[in-house]
């Protein structure tokens, strides 16, 4: 009996440290998301937004974004620069059909959250930081996120730089709901 | 005669109103795109009427300062006027919530002309006034 004693506490440790392990909570996008850019010419918004979104404020470690969007669905309120925007002189959406962003680490900062990771604009992928808070909301939570990108950073139309702003605002509101 | 040129131009703001309807109407069902918000019948009335009576107005003041060639004048100022602010249609930003912004200068574009071809259609009515000698 005795000689079982080790093998049976060896399982039981095994089987009990399986359950330290919690994967942190997956979101789900609610469709009323908004991803607004903003210059003083154009300003409009993103749509088609998808991915994977894993947060948990007490497991950073386990949280992480990989989430893209449409690149076709720019609209900046007009037809005209819609096409324009899509056209291979800029975003090139037939070639580039997304922008994609993927974290490889989510740290707590003073203000709120970084996730540092990579961002993926027009073919050109950069190590970015994307700044963002999280709200728990009575259904899910919310996640919203202010910065500065530049265009030219990613090879958009850098043959006109001063075709239109070459720096906008981003603003992202993303609400999540349990799946 | 400044009131049957303000007949004319009333004629013709009624005429290209239920005209930019009945076109708004058929642009919907045609393409789903819907811009209710921006064009409705109301803003129609308001902007055909406007145009209209400025126009008359405008044929007016040509007529009395150039006599016979008032008409030929005026006609041409509006037709050109008519052509020039199709750029505002084309150049608009819409609200970012309207869909679709890509089809709207197809149906804001050649409402543009409706007032003038309304104006132009509406002349026999009206024919001696200023008309050619």
């Amino acid at each position: 009996m005795k000689r079982f004693v080790y093998p049976i506490a060896a399982l039981a440790l095994m089987t009990a440290s399986a359950f330290t392990f919690i994967a942190s909570q997956d979101w789900k996008i609610n469709d009323d998301y908004s991803i607004k850019f903003a210059s003083p010419d154009p300003s409009g918004t993103f749509a088609g937004l998808k991915g994977a979104v894993a947060f948990d404020e007490n497991d950073l470690d386990a949280s992480k974004f990989d989430v893209t969007i449409d690149v076709a669905t720019i609209n900046t309120g007009n037809g005209m620069k819609n096409n324009h925007a899509k056209s291979a002189k800029w975003f090139d959406a037939e070639k580039f059909p997304t922008i994609g962003f993927k974290s490889t680490t989510i740290a707590k900062t003073a203000t709120g959250y970084a996730a540092t990771g990579k961002l993926k604009i027009h073919g050109v992928t950069k190590d970015f930081v994307l700044p963002f808070t999280y709200q728990k909301t009575d259904n899910g939570g919310l996640f919203t996120s202010s910065f500065e990108i530049n265009r030219l950073d990613y090879n958009v139309n850098t043959e006109e730089p001063g075709h239109g702003a070459a720096s906008f605002k981003v603003d992202i509101s993303v609400p999540v709901s349990k799946p | 005669m400044f009131k049957r040129i303000f007949y004319w131009g009333l004629s013709a703001g009624v005429l290209s109103t239920v005209a930019g309807i009945l076109y708004d109407r058929i642009y919907f069902f045609a393409m789903g795109a819907d811009y209710s918000r921006l064009i409705n019948a109301g803003s129609l009335a308001g902007i055909n009427l406007l145009s209209c009576l400025l126009a008359a107005s405008g044929f007016w003041l040509m007529t009395k300062q150039f006599g016979n060639k008032g008409e030929l004048t005026f006609n041409f100022a509006f037709t050109i006027l008519s052509f020039g602010s199709i750029i505002v249609p084309i150049s608009a930003t819409l609200p970012l919530d309207v869909a679709y912004p890509e089809l709207f200068p197809g149906l804001a574009v050649p409402m543009h002309f409706f007032p003038a071809m309304a104006w132009y259609t509406l002349r026999p009515l009206f024919y001696d006034i200023p008309g050619p000698e």
